[in-house]
């Protein structure tokens, strides 16, 4: 099977969505407008994460949303600056409001040295989210068990971090995204600490369902070359997957006959 | 009357709308969010909800984000 007829008949479902490409990006910390534009098409991302904030008065803001609408992506509004669940569900209600979507990034990180999400605080608010009817889609640890208890909790998909946010740092939580993966029913998606293609793609190998970036694409030398090269490694990774990975053993298996060829003749 | 947007005075005429109020701020009716007095309002009530005397606005915009 080719690479774009596996692509096309491997649809990803969240909630009420389906999405052909695996490759979820964010929107923030891009030089320009037209840079992250022209970087999100080439990632051919169709869900982009987006913030709230309280208006400055004393400035006008961009337009953010008018190019992205327009190229028919997805906004997934998060929760960022919530530091606990009652913020949190206020800020989902609000984007709700905002963007018209019931579709919520859930994060909620009080510490800002590190950004790592409150586990107790995210469960608490997932439960009321999800029961409101949103579509709940939450930044926590690489924490197994809790990804169970927020699955139980009716959220859509799971997003466990592979290292803090904006670190760049790979995956340093693998063996614990391998075990949230086996054991979720809905899609696991690796976000925050995916520095470079190769961590994409290795998170799409283990069997991802699909990973968010941001910081890795937007603080890039080219940032549109470096997004379409994630989009080159989503798509190698997955298939990949698919393809069933040869397994790894301690000593050599020859890949060519070894038998009498010095004694021939 | 006076109300109050996001810890900011505005000088309002009577019986203004939500919408008339982002309008006259020069603010973008789309990706905008409102709270009246920490209550958010619905955007479908924006054109008939009246913004009385010492109100306190909450208004958010979507912005970039990760």
């Amino acid at each position: 099977m080719l690479v774009n007829e596996m692509h096309n008949q491997d649809p990803l479902l969240i909630g009420d969505k389906t999405f052909t490409s695996r490759l979820f990006t964010g929107t923030g910390k891009f030089s320009d407008q037209a840079t992250m534009v022209a970087a999100l098409k080439a990632s051919g991302s169709e869900l982009v994460t987006m913030a709230l904030k309280r208006v400055d008065m004393q400035h006008k803001d961009d337009d953010i949303l008018a190019p992205l609408i327009k190229n028919g992506m997805n906004l997934l509004p998060n929760t960022s600056g919530a530091r606990n669940a009652k913020e949190a569900i206020f800020a989902a209600q609000l984007a709700r409001e905002a963007l018209q979507t019931n579709w919520v990034k859930l994060e909620i990180h009080p510490d800002p040295k590190y950004l790592l999400p409150d586990p107790l605080e995210t469960l608490k608010a997932a439960e009321a989210l999800a029961n409101e009817g949103f579509v709940v889609l939450p930044y926590v640890h690489a924490d197994p068990v809790l990804c169970k208890h927020l699955e139980a909790a009716g959220c859509a998909a799971v997003m466990p971090l592979g290292a803090p946010i904006g670190s760049n740092k790979g995956l340093k939580t693998a063996d614990f995204l391998e075990i949230i993966i086996e054991q979720a029913n809905i899609p696991v998606i690796v976000d925050a600490g995916i520095g470079s293609p190769s961590h994409a793609a290795l998170a799409m190998e283990m069997g991802a369902d699909a990973v968010l970036v941001n910081t890795a694409m937007a603080v890039a030398g080219n940032p549109v070359a470096m997004s379409a090269a994630f989009a080159g490694a989503v798509q190698a990774g997955r298939q990949a997957y698919l393809a069933g990975l040869a397994g790894q053993v301690q000593h050599a298996v020859a890949s060519s006959p070894l038998t009498a060829f010095l004694n021939a003749g | 009357m006076n109300i109050t947007v996001n810890e900011s005075v505005v000088a309002l005429a009577e019986g203004s709308s939500i919408e008339k109020l982002l309008i006259s701020l020069d603010k973008p009716l789309t990706g905008s969010a409102v709270a009246v007095n920490q209550q958010i309002i619905s955007r479908s009530k924006w054109a008939e909800y009246k913004i009385c005397e010492g109100d306190e606005i909450s208004l958010f915009q979507a912005i970039a984000g990760g």
